[in-house]
């Protein structure tokens, strides 16, 4: 008997190790986002996001001032001052005055540069620059250092992004618009499919099986392939690119999955319940209202969790059915690829309006995700 | 102006957004009349005769972020000169939205196409306007080099007649070499002034123990096209410039030896572990963006990149161009004797949707004024062939020193990848590239891309 304990006590730990993996490999990259999108973009270029959170020794190049900052003493004109920013904590190993030779001196050491003048530099980034010829030019000497210095973040691209007085704006309009888009594209496909779901399942009429296998072949079809001939259609019965034409789309483009999916639902409710109620006498939109919607709740919200999200994250619908060239209407999708900028390339921007635009649907994912499970399971359990 | 603020105050009263958002639309850089650089006569000749009644016109253009800005800061004086209401949208998948809206007949009236490529397709649809033999004859009289500028918006139309159809304005130049002055003077290198001097420095360079050059071919979807510039500034250098034009039309196949040659001279460079940071192998895989960063690092990586005059928008932070960074021109060979060629671009604005103030538009286009306003800005690395321009408006010396090379180039000729058809400049010819520097052999690629242009005729 305690051979078997033991079995299942060792099966029971490589579930959880398996699930504990699992979670870490599906967090990973969504961790490497959220870490780099505290960086700037020369950090993201210079080094991996797992190497920024220990401290970190790099190479890095400075200026000393400009000569105009020089004073005289002595006879001698001197610029001294930090070579780090000042609220950076860095601690200098070894320095340099020449892109050849990045290490040629220890902190403490003074570098003989000829008739460019002295320099030391100490461990902490203070140097003196000192010469016997007034210094002359527009820019400071280089500086090649090795420094190591601590983790350094950044709230940068979180300002840049939602502060911005150039962006704020373009920002706020998206996310109202974003809104007008999604909450009635998510809505007029549930209650569209809600009726349908019903009528497929418990109302019997002739060519139902037929209408159920048209829906299901929809599925397969892709939306990019009707983009055009929609948008052609739409000009011609004169709605345009509007609002009303990316509802339609999503709504469109949402229903064949939705029907699918609350249908198969539907048809898991017991056929006592529906039959009573029609020897009660109940119409069918009675059962409909009274015992099929509060019964089918949960197979409804995992649908709008999935609608929502869908409608949220989409650009290309909304590129083609909404944002027309007067510029007027927006979404978040597409304001998030304009901070991009005209070749690309910013990551940091990218990182983090990732992490600003995944906020509603989190939000909304969390309030309704004890349905999520259950409507997962749609039709798939009997 | 008057009216602005009065509107301004009025909108205090409904809130200060409102106000703020009015008046940002409406800005103007400098008063009309007020900087003396500028040719504000052209401004207000052009707004005497002009009044659109404030008719709407729609821009839909290739440009985000900065290069927006600078591009809104140009239409502001448009739209107070002709009285239109002017909206311009970037999207970083203009050619793709463009077609879709095109054929479904949504088009904005005004689209800005960074390859002639796509427009040359669009004009053969019908779905351009053209515009007209007065701007052509413009362009002609006033581009330097203006014959080549009319044909690069020159394309065969629904007729099959070759007709005017998208006016150049803002150009690239590409033959540049960029490189860290200071990174020179301390290892003691000078500037080459020809192609063996430059193949010179690199191998003096890989002697002195550093690496020559970083090379970046990665683009997303596009990885491989800077290797194309690459390949089309060889073939200018190699070849008479009468040979990149047979060579561009496929009268000369991709796959003749001259071409194969150009191909190789670009290995010379890109295909030896030696001269590239990173080695042969990075080519590939190194996104552009990323690649001239290396120049910057410390130790530095490499000492040299070849870029068009857009890429100082991706040195890191705070690098000041003209001091920490400079470029000179891709020398070419002194036993040729083929004269200073020079690789270009053009972003090209075409009428996708017929109105007054569109054509009211490219009028606009015409005027020093037009050019001169973005040439005074930062954002978009604005370049201009116009011959009546005030170079000293330009907003850094170096860009001053690019607009001459546009200026002044004995041969120009357009990056060679754009004018091809798009399913080998923009296709084969990439993806072929990426296969050179992967170690396939250039004539075995050129066949292949020689195949696949065969199979567009």
């Amino acid at each position: 008997m305690s051979s078997i304990a033991g079995t299942k006590s060792g099966l029971t730990w490589a579930v959880q190790i398996s699930v504990v993996l699992l979670v870490a490999l599906w967090l990973f990259p969504t961790v490497g986002l959220f870490v780099s999108s505290f960086r700037t973009a020369d950090q993201i270029s210079s080094s991996g996001w797992w190497a920024s959170m220990l401290p970190s020794e790099r190479n890095e190049t400075l200026r000393t001032a400009n000569p105009d900052t020089q004073v005289q003493e002595n006879g001698t004109w001197v610029i001294q001052g930090n070579l780090f920013e000042a609220d950076r904590q860095a601690e200098i190993s070894a320095w340099g005055i020449t892109s050849q030779d990045i290490a040629a001196y220890t902190p403490g050491e003074t570098a003989d540069m000829g008739e460019d003048g002295r320099l030391t530099v100490e461990a902490n980034g203070d140097y003196r620059l000192v010469n016997e010829t007034e210094f002359s030019g527009r820019r400071g000497e280089r500086v090649f250092v090795t420094a190591s210095s601590p983790p350094e973040f950044t709230l940068d691209n979180y300002r840049e992004m939602l502060f911005d007085p150039s962006n704020r704006e373009g920002m706020t309009k998206a996310f109202f618009n974003t809104l007008t888009v999604v909450i009635p594209a998510t809505i007029i496909p549930i209650v569209i499919a809600a009726f349908a779901a019903y009528a497929l399942a418990w109302m019997r009429f002739p060519g139902r099986a037929l209408l159920i296998a048209a829906v299901v072949a929809l599925l397969v079809v892709p939306l990019q392939l009707a983009l055009i001939p929609l948008l052609k259609l739409h000009l011609a019965v004169g709605i345009g690119k509007g609002y009303l034409g990316v509802w339609l789309a999503h709504t469109g483009f949402g229903l064949p999955l939705a029907i699918y999916l609350l249908r198969n639902y539907m048809v898991g409710l017991p056929r006592d319940i529906i039959e009573n109620a029609r020897v009660d006498g109940a119409t069918d939109f009675q059962i409909f209202v009274k015992i099929i919607l509060p019964l089918s709740f949960p197979a409804l919200a995992s649908f709008a969790i999935f609608q929502f999200l869908w409608t949220w994250n989409d650009l290309l619908v909304a590129m083609v059915f909404l944002i027309d060239a007067t510029g007027e209407t927006t979404v978040m999708t597409k304001q998030i690829v304009e901070l991009l900028g005209t070749r690309g390339g910013n990551w940091e921007i990218l990182a983090t309006a990732a992490f600003v635009s995944i906020a509603v649907p989190l939000a909304v994912f969390f309030a309704l995700q004890r349905y999520l499970v259950r409507g997962l399971l749609a039709g798939s359990v009997k | 102006m008057k009216t602005r603020l009065m509107t301004c105050t009025a909108g205090m009263a409904l809130g200060a957004a409102f106000c703020i958002s009015a008046a940002a639309a409406a800005d103007l850089m400098y008063a009309p009349g007020e900087d003396t650089r500028f040719n504000w006569d052209s401004y207000k000749a052009y707004a005497e005769s002009h009044d659109l009644g404030g008719e709407q016109l729609t821009i839909l253009g290739p440009w985000l972020g900065p290069d927006q800005d600078a591009f809104d800061s140009v239409l502001a004086y448009f739209g107070e000169a002709a009285n239109v209401d002017v909206r311009y949208t970037g999207s970083d998948s203009m050619e793709q939205q463009i077609v879709v809206d095109a054929e479904a007949g949504s088009a904005p009236n005004v689209a800005v196409f960074p390859q002639p490529g796509l427009a040359a397709d669009l004009a053969k649809r019908g779905f351009l306007t053209p515009l007209g033999a007065d701007a052509e004859a413009w362009m002609k009289d006033n581009y330097a080099a203006g014959q080549s500028w009319v044909d690069l918006g020159s394309y065969e139309g629904k007729d099959g007649s070759k007709t005017f159809y998208a006016f150049p304005y803002k150009a690239d130049v590409k033959s540049l070499v960029w490189y860290v002055p200071e990174n020179f003077e301390d290892a003691g290198y000078e500037v080459p002034s020809t192609m063996e001097e430059l193949k010179a420095l690199t191998e003096q360079i890989v002697a002195d123990g550093g690496t020559p050059w970083c090379i970046g071919l990665g683009s997303g979807a596009a990885t491989g096209w800077p290797a194309t510039d690459w390949v089309e500034d060889m073939m200018l250098r190699t070849q008479p410039a009468d040979v990149y034009d047979q060579w561009v039309t496929n009268e000369l196949p991709f796959n003749d030896p001259k071409v194969v040659g150009a191909i190789e001279e670009f290995g010379w460079f890109a295909r030896n572990d030696d001269f590239v940071a990173g080695g042969a192998g990075a080519v590939a895989s190194t996104d552009f963006r990323d690649s001239p960063k290396g120049m910057f690092s410390s130790p530095p990586q490499c000492y040299l990149h070849h870029q068009a005059s857009f890429i100082p928008a991706f040195f890191p932070e705070g690098t000041e161009v003209g001091l920490d960074a400079d470029f000179f021109y891709f020398p070419a060979y002194a036993e040729k004797d083929l004269g200073s060629p020079v690789l270009g671009a053009g972003t090209l604005f075409a009428i996708t949707k017929d109105s007054p103030a569109a054509h009211a538009f490219i009028e606009f286009l015409e005027t020093p004024i037009a050019h001169e306003l973005w040439m005074s800005l930062e954002g978009g690395g604005f370049l201009t062939p116009l011959k009546s321009v005030n170079k000293d408006v330009y907003v850094t010396e170096t860009r001053k020193a690019l607009g001459d090379i546009l200026l002044d180039a004995t041969t120009f000729r357009f990056d060679g990848s754009d004018l091809m058809p798009g399913g080998v400049g923009a296709g084969t010819f990439w993806t072929g590239m990426v296969d050179y520097v992967g170690g396939k052999p250039a004539q075995e690629v050129a066949d292949n891309i020689q195949t696949s242009w065969d199979a567009l005729k």
